[in-house]
């Protein structure tokens, strides 16, 4: 079989960080090559330097007999290298036919002068397109209109229009179900056998052995191995390569937790969401412990603890806060209770960038002193002063002066600046959405300390995280939650990263 | 660090400094006339409308918002007052209090519940209720202006008081209750937070719809003074006056730096912004300019006036 691309030596460096070092790779015709690796073992850098997004700080990419040592976006298009991102890219507003020629509409001349789009041509060519992958509905239908797996189909003709040889596809199979699977294998073996390549981005076991050709698992940004499915004897066999990791020893030793029903720090009961995104999730938080949750993308742990923290699309369920039955309600609500979290998306639902540190600090803090829901209540400026001095110094935020734009701080202090906000508000229970997103090692050292001392001092800590290491580094025990559910609780004695992954995907 | 000083100077300074550098120049123009204290005091008049008006529009830029129905209310409301005074005999405080004060926030608590209720943008909310008020106001009053109100109230709301108009010391008023409500309170300290990031805002407990709903009752409250002092001093109320004030309203707001993205501004700086908009129009009058090229120096003005905010706080 013919070599469609070959990535060899690939070395890709962020700022303080390796995300690819040696990474080999090659795809050829008609194949479907498997790409597995835990959260941030570097596939997703990998394919943004196959599209051109990323430039790799060393290595080189051999494609159609010409070498280059970085794509970009339009030469990775011109090449043939199309990428079906998990989170799709389709247009809702435009039909199936217009979808498939964004940005390349063709056109014909209006009295032989006026150039107008030339909608009989482009249907056509999205017919076509739109049978080979099995696409039933007309190809004027709007893409909101579609379901998932079809607005999936949308992308894969997309692709083929473009006369893409290499198909990317980044966990396409995450929301289907398994007839809609099903039906996109099929679809996949045709491509195949057209001769077209497939990378094939997965974490689901079962699924690999039936489509895969070959597999290449890449680990902490190193390639652990490039097999023939044929080589392959047990899914055990991928998920020890994907996970075999000796853990860091920089991690901290746990506390041991009396676990007693009178240690009960907070409890949730049947949480249900109307969108069905958690169905029926219960679990205890106990003192001095630090509660992780893992689970893969959708697994609904986000969608879960903000049920919880701020009554979004909340049904059911109910929660107990030392004892005391609390209301689910909105933010404010959970937050005089004692229940605070600090998001996943910092820049978006964090900080204030249009303030300084000190008002960002003290903020929820002043908001618990006034009356009326947070509205009336005067402003004591040295108040707000003593009480962000206290917890600048507390959660050690490294910043010229309390005046000084949150925005001109690190990812790792403006972190720590929420974590203060919250502490400033006497949280009792305190909720991580991934908190190590985006920063550096040296400030995820520090958050981990401060996880650890918040447990010691009797705060509820619950950590939501997709990075297995601190998980199993920081946690008492971990919940394990996919698509809604929570599939069990493992303690700190048995769990392993095998265990996480196959507890979620059983 | 001096272009750090240099900016947040102009953050404080920059709308008074154009504000005195205008009228420099309108005094070399214009010196016998323009550089008067009595003229000063006729821009201040003129002026006063527009920062009732605006003060309220403050409230609505801040949370990123805009309230486009406050021209709609101010002539609603003077028209309701006036009525309840000529048609209902009634007490002109109890009128002003019922009818402009009340009424106008009422106005606008009506768009904050529709905001909050449809989730539309603002602007299209207060788009649709600025043809409402404007239809109401031309209904009950069948088209025709309200003339014969009490001479107390004409005296009160449009008089003078120790030779300074009573609209001027009215707006004042309003413009230091703003002042207060948006530096002093916990109340105005959640509306920047609001401006600058509502969802992290909602995460952080502020309840947003219920600010939303209070920024524009005061926004509709300040329109409805406005409509009792209007009608005060014309001594009528007109059911198609303060036509397009609004459009005048986020023009002082935002000549005062005013971010339209929310979460910036000041009440003085908007105060200041009205009092340029009173100066361009007095002092071209003053250099005897027709009136439709004042509406071309108050546009670019605008435009010159963000375009340097902007290229101020480029500078890092």
């Amino acid at each position: 079989m013919e070599t469609l691309v070959e990535m060899k030596d690939i070395r890709k460096e962020f700022p303080g960080v390796v995300a690819l070092d040696q990474v080999s790779f090659d795809v050829k015709a008609g194949e479907v090559h498997l790409l597995l690796g835990e959260n941030g073992a570097g596939k997703s850098t990998l394919m943004k330097i196959l599209s051109g997004i990323y430039t790799p700080t060393s290595g080189r990419i051999v494609m159609g007999g010409q070498e280059y040592a970085a794509l970009t976006p339009k030469k990775s298009k011109e090449l043939g290298i199309s990428i079906i991102y998990q989170e799709l890219s389709v247009v809702n507003e435009l039909s199936i036919a217009e979808n498939m020629f964004v940005g390349k509409l063709p056109t014909k001349k209006l009295f032989s002068v006026l150039p107008i789009v030339d909608r009989a041509a482009y249907e056509k060519k999205a017919e076509e397109a739109a049978r080979r992958v099995g696409l039933k509905k007309p190809v004027s239908t709007l893409v909101g209109d579609l379901s998932i797996s079809e607005k999936q189909m949308v992308e894969i003709a997309k692709a083929l229009v473009e006369n893409s040889k290499l198909l990317v596809m980044d966990e396409p199979t995450s929301s289907l179900t398994e007839e809609e699977t099903r039906n996109l294998q099929n679809i996949i073996r045709e491509l195949r056998a057209e001769g077209i390549g497939i990378v094939y981005i997965s974490h689901k076991m079962k699924e690999l052995r039936e489509i895969g050709d070959r597999v290449t698992i890449l680990k902490d940004g190193r390639t652990v191995a490039t097999k023939e499915m044929t080589e392959i004897h047990s899914e055990q066999e991928i998920i020890s390569m994907m996970v075999g990791r000796e853990l860091q020893s920089t991690f901290f030793g746990k506390e041991d937790v009396d676990y007693k029903p009178e240690n009960i720090i907070f409890k949730a009961e049947n949480i249900k969401r109307k969108d069905g995104k958690t169905r029926d999730v219960s679990f205890e938080l106990y003192r001095g412990e630090v509660l992780g949750v893992a689970g893969l993308v959708g697994a609904g742990r986000t969608e879960l603890m903000n049920a919880i923290f701020a009554g979004e699309s909340y049904e059911s369920g109910r929660v107990w806060l030392d004892g005391r039955e609390v209301k689910i309600g909105t933010p404010y609500t959970s937050i005089k209770n004692g229940i605070a979290m600090i998001t996943e998306n910092r820049r978006e639902t964090g900080i204030f960038p249009n303030f300084g540190i000190k008002e960002n600090l003290v903020l929820v803090n002043r908001l618990l002193k006034s009356g009326w829901g947070g509205f009336y209540g005067m402003i004591h400026e040295k108040q707000d002063e003593k009480v962000a001095e206290k917890e600048r110094e507390e959660m050690q935020v490294k910043c010229a002066s309390l005046s000084q734009l949150i925005t001109e701080l690190s990812g790792g202090n403006q972190q720590k600046v929420i974590v203060g906000k919250w502490l400033a508000a006497n949280a009792r229970v305190l909720i991580f959405d991934e908190p190590t997103k985006g920063i550096d090692i040296g400030t995820k050292t520090e958050m981990y300390k401060i996880m650890r001392s918040l447990a010691e001092q009797g705060v509820g800590v619950i950590m939501i995280s997709s990075e297995m290491p601190e998980l199993l580094g920081i946690c008492d025990r971990i919940m394990v939650m996919n698509q809604g559910v929570k599939k069990g609780i493992l303690d700190k004695a048995e769990v392993t990263e095998e265990l996480i992954l196959q507890t979620a995907t059983m | 660090m001096k272009a750090k000083n240099f900016k947040s100077y102009w953050e404080k300074f920059g709308t008074l400094a154009i504000f005195i550098v205008m009228w420099g120049v309108f005094a070399i123009l214009a010196p016998g006339s323009f550089a008067t204290s009595g003229n000063f005091v006729q821009i201040i008049t003129q002026s006063a409308t527009i920062m009732l008006l605006a003060c309220g529009e403050f409230f609505a830029i801040l949370l990123g918002g805009i309230d486009l129905s406050i021209g709609s209310v101010a002539a609603f409301t003077g028209m309701i007052t006036a009525k309840l005074m000529v048609e209902g005999g009634m007490n002109p405080f109890l009128a002003v209090l019922l009818g402009a004060v009340l009424g106008g926030a009422l106005c606008g608590f009506i768009n904050g519940t529709l905001i909050n209720l449809t989730g539309v943008h603002p602007f299209i909310i207060t788009l649709g209720t600025q043809s409402v008020f404007r239809a109401l106001t031309l209904i009950i009053s069948n088209a025709q202006a309200t003339f014969g109100m009490p001479k107390i109230f004409t005296q009160i709301f449009g008089g003078l008081w120790n030779g300074i108009p009573m609209a001027v010391v009215i707006a004042l008023i309003v413009a230091l209750i703003c002042w207060f409500v948006t530096t002093k309170l916990t109340f105005g300290r959640n509306l920047y937070v609001m401006g600058g990031n509502r969802d992290a805002a909602w995460f952080s407990g502020i309840n947003v719809k219920q600010h939303l709903l209070m920024v524009h009752t005061i926004s509709g409250l300040c329109a409805g003074i406005c409509g009792a002092v209007m009608a005060a001093r014309l001594g009528a109320a007109e059911p198609n006056t303060a036509t397009g004030a609004e459009t005048e309203a986020i023009a002082a707001a935002i000549i005062g730096g005013t971010s339209f993205f929310g979460g910036k501004g000041k009440v003085p700086n908007v105060i200041v912004g009205a009092l340029i908009l009173g100066l361009i129009s007095n002092g071209l009058n003053m250099c005897s300019v027709p009136t439709f090229y004042q509406n071309l120096a108050t546009g670019l003005l605008l435009i010159a006036a963000v375009s340097l905010d902007q290229a101020v706080s480029r500078k890092k």
